[in-house]
């Protein structure tokens, strides 16, 4: 039995998709695909799955993974590509095999590409308002909780930031903080710019890399 | 495909993953290099519609034909349609993005009155003129619809060009190849159609004429331009050569019905009397082990399923249902593939079965015994006994199930009050089976569930003829139910009446409700299937505007010499037969299914199928 880590891209209609969702189109693949993986021993077997770190409906992934277990440890990495990649739609591609070699709960940060635009706000005003959002001390938003609506403040969980003007949009490169303690989506910084401004934004948002606490590309 | 306009909308709508196409298998064909481009339509959500195994057929069948393009369409839920309507949007086919306009045919199935409404907004929503005569000459835009309600198209005959009776996979074809014919001879559609009328299978209403009498019943039906003054359905006679897809789409959202399906055999032997299934698709026609063992293998291995559900309308009906799991189940334990048996009827489900069914998965068990009494029972010729619904649910219990749902009608023709509290009474004695079941599961109670809906009195079934109870009555004996109910181990649901009246007027209505569908098509009405959208009271006021009683349509007695909207559609099956039907029905009187005795209800005449098979006792 050998941990192994397949990494994807998920993009056009399969942007579209939760994690819920993926994760039933990847098990199906895996299925057809026939590949040795390993299967739960319950009443209803099927292949045994976990994502480090799901991503939310419309994010663009360019750098995701997913970790099985495979039982034959000669089977090729190559192989595994190329069969999984004809037994899934076309928005989801695999790209590489690797072994799995930080532990999945190592995940700490998360890198983004936020394009923002905006009716009749010119992108160079778009740059302005994410620099003075972002320069503040705090960025408070409203989140549901159990126990209602609660403020928090999620500027502790922009690890860097930079904004470029662009002809028709306004492009934000943020670390996030990820995982299963300290997530901040990057939705919210939009939704804290549009409660700023109380304009609305449209946001395309592609999800670059993982890394863990020490900022190392998640491997 | 998803135009970059769409795009823009996806994230502010539920389930975007409905609107953008892209799943495995999806058909993507050059639309320059196909002679014909077909919008396949299913009137309801995408998860409603990717469940439905005609579409899948149809839509692989017709995409194996080089020069056609078939592309899925589904009825956008109300967000998505609201942002269509605002942005100016035309629905539009998820294959290649492009307005239902841009196509040649658009194809709507029809599984259920209520979602007629969901028809016509789909057209207006697409940019093509609701009603026939609005559309013109010119040979594109063509609507085409059929499916079970099919079967009584006269509700909405003004709106649709040509229907498919029976069966679809020929006479489909046979169309589509006259069109590129007519098309490269540069005619009209007024001439294509009048051609079509004479393909057996296709009805064309505006070649017909309707005239009523004052008591507005019809006085005459009246075929114009020479066209047949009956339509016979089309029939396939040979299941095992029959076009079965080996892929269907893979959706990428869950669906309501997520898994392979697998066509056993196509009719009922059983006939019940409510049923319309149970004669329009006659005679039963099986496909042999070996065609659904190869075809469930094929369908798995390229869809990635890790199950197959055998569908009929009876599935414990196959003829060969033991060597045909024990072949299955060669193979589906390996390749971890469960198989799921749905529609048992109560007699069927056999330790056997049972055994087979479980290696693989335990799913809840339901079964139908649809009245609660067995004279009613006897009346709508149900044929199953007490003793043999508390047999089989003994053996479910001995096996480890412990919830049961069962599901019944009210309103049946010569009901009682006494027959209405036999169904809580039944749910009853199915609780004590359990706990008189000495291996039952340890230290777990039971749960049943008694489900009653209300009998909607259907076309070509010998209730076609019935009054359906107005909705007063059923809430009376709704609430009769509630009452009787003593046990806290069963929970009572009960189907909306408003719902069934609805149905009832437009599955027995004419040509007169067509006002009414296109002023509820004006007004916004849709989804009238779901009880988010669905108001009794809305609809009530466009009958009242049109001058219409629908009580006409849903609470009279018909006269079984009156001349019904559907005469002149022929399923194969007499109206002599129905009518003979009917009258047992009145005295209480069963009749034997197809398989034990020949009732000669006329589907013998197709040359194929259980008619023609070896009868037990005769051997």
């Amino acid at each position: 039995m050998k941990n192994v880590r397949i990494w994807f891209k998920k993009d056009g209609a399969c942007r579209y998709i939760s994690h819920l969702d993926l994760n039933r189109t990847m098990l199906r693949a895996l299925h057809k695909s026939k590949i040795p993986i390993w299967h739960t021993e319950g009443f209803n077997p099927h292949p045994f799955a976990t994502f480090p770190l799901p991503l939310s409906l419309g994010f663009r992934g360019v750098n995701e993974c997913m970790d099985v277990r495979l039982e034959d440890e000669n089977y090729s990495f190559e192989e595994i590509t190329d069969k999984l990649n004809a037994c899934l739609p076309l928005g989801i591609r695999v790209f590489d095999v690797t072994e799995a070699v930080m532990k999945a709960g190592k995940v700490a940060f998360a890198s983004f590409t936020v394009k923002l635009s905006a009716n009749k706000i010119p992108s160079g005003l778009i740059c302005r308002q994410l620099n003075e959002l972002l320069a503040q001390d705090e960025i408070l938003i409203e989140k549901k909780s159990k126990k209602g609506m609660k403020t928090v403040d999620i500027k502790p969980g922009v690890k860097s930031f930079s904004v470029t003007e662009h002809f028709d949009f306004a492009a934000l490169e943020v670390v996030l903080s990820a995982g299963s303690s300290d997530n901040v989506n990057p939705n919210l910084l939009v939704a804290a710019l549009e409660k700023k401004t109380g304009a609305e934004y449209e946001a395309d948002v592609t999800r670059n890399d993982l890394y863990n606490a020490d900022m190392e590309p998640f491997r | 495909m998803v135009s970059k306009e769409v795009e823009k909308y996806l994230l502010k709508v539920q389930k975007p993953g409905r609107y953008v196409g892209g799943e495995l298998n999806e058909v993507i064909k050059d639309k320059r290099e196909v002679e014909v481009r077909f919008a396949f339509c299913f009137p309801d959500t995408y998860e409603v519609g990717m469940s439905h195994l005609g579409m899948k057929i149809l839509y692989s069948q017709f995409n194996s034909v080089p020069y056609i393009w078939c592309e899925r369409v589904f009825a956008p839920w109300v967000d998505m349609e609201e942002i269509m309507r605002e942005h100016h949007i035309p629905l539009y086919a998820l294959e290649s993005g492009d307005p239902l306009s841009a196509f040649d045919f658009i194809g709507f199935t029809l599984q259920y009155e209520l979602s007629f409404s969901n028809m016509l907004n789909m057209l207006k929503l697409g940019g093509v003129a609701v009603r026939t005569d609005g559309r013109g000459d010119e040979l594109k835009n063509i609507v085409v619809a059929g499916g079970p309600c099919a079967c009584n198209p006269e509700p909405i005959a003004d709106f649709v060009d040509l229907f498919f009776i029976g069966e679809g996979e020929e006479v489909d074809l046979e169309v589509m190849e006259l069109f590129r014919k007519c098309r490269a001879e540069g005619r009209g559609k007024r001439e294509f159609l009048r051609m079509c009328a004479d393909i057996e299978g296709v009805y064309v209403p505006s070649l017909y004429d309707v005239a009523y009498h004052e008591d507005g019943t019809i006085k005459s039906f009246t075929p114009r331009d020479g066209a047949p003054a009956v339509i016979h359905k089309r029939v396939m006679t040979d299941m095992d050569s029959s076009y079965y897809p080996d892929n269907f789409v893979v959706p990428l959202v869950e669906i309501v019905h997520d898994r392979a399906v697998q066509e056993i055999f196509r009719g009922c032997i059983r006939g019940c009397r409510f049923c319309q299934a149970g004669f329009i698709y006659r005679p039963v026609r099986e496909k042999s082990p070996e065609t659904i063992n190869a075809q469930c293998r094929a369908l798995c291995e390229n869809t990635g399923y890790d199950e197959v559900s055998l569908s009929s309308l009876s599935s414990s009906d196959y003829s060969q249902i033991v060597p045909l799991l024990e072949k299955l189940t060669e193979w589906t334990g390996e390749e971890k593939v469960s198989i799921s048996l749905p529609s048992l009827r109560v007699d069927g489900f056999t330790d056997e079965i049972m055994n087979k069914i479980k290696t693989v998965r335990k799913s809840g068990l339901t079964f139908a015994p649809e009245a609660g009494s067995q004279r009613m029972r006897d009346v709508i010729n149900k044929n199953v006994r007490h003793d043999e619904l508390m047999q089989t649910c003994a053996t479910a219990f001995a096996g480890g199930w412990t919830t049961v749902k069962l599901y019944f009608m009210i309103g049946l023709p010569t009901e009682t009050m006494d027959d209405v509290a036999d169904i809580a009474h039944l749910g009853q004695d199915v609780v004590d089976t359990y706990y008189n079941t000495p291996n039952h599961a340890k230290g777990k109670s039971v749960r049943v569930t008694v489900s009653a809906s209300s009998f909607v009195p259907k076309p070509f079934t010998p209730f076609q003829w019935e009054p359906q109870d107005t909705i007063p009555v059923l809430h009376e004996k709704q609430k009769h139910i509630i009452e009787s109910i003593r046990s806290k181990k069963i929970t009572f649901n009960y189907h909306d009446a408003d719902t069934s009246f609805l149905e009832a007027v437009f599955a027995r209505g004419d040509r007169r409700l067509c006002k009414i569908m296109e002023l509820a098509c004006e007004r916004g009405f849709h989804f009238d299937g779901w009880s988010d959208c669905f108001s009794l009271e809305k609809w009530l006021a466009l009958f009242d505007e049109c001058g219409i009683d629908p009580a006409f349509y849903a609470n009279r007695r018909r006269g079984f010499d009156e001349i019904l909207p559907w005469d002149h559609i022929d399923y194969g099956v007499k109206k002599s037969f129905l009518v003979k039907e009917c009258q047992k029905a009145y005295e209480n009187q069963t009749t034997p299914h197809c398989r034990l005795e020949c009732s000669h209800c006329g589907a013998a005449k197709y040359g194929k199928g259980v008619c023609f098979e070896k009868r037990q006792n005769l051997v």
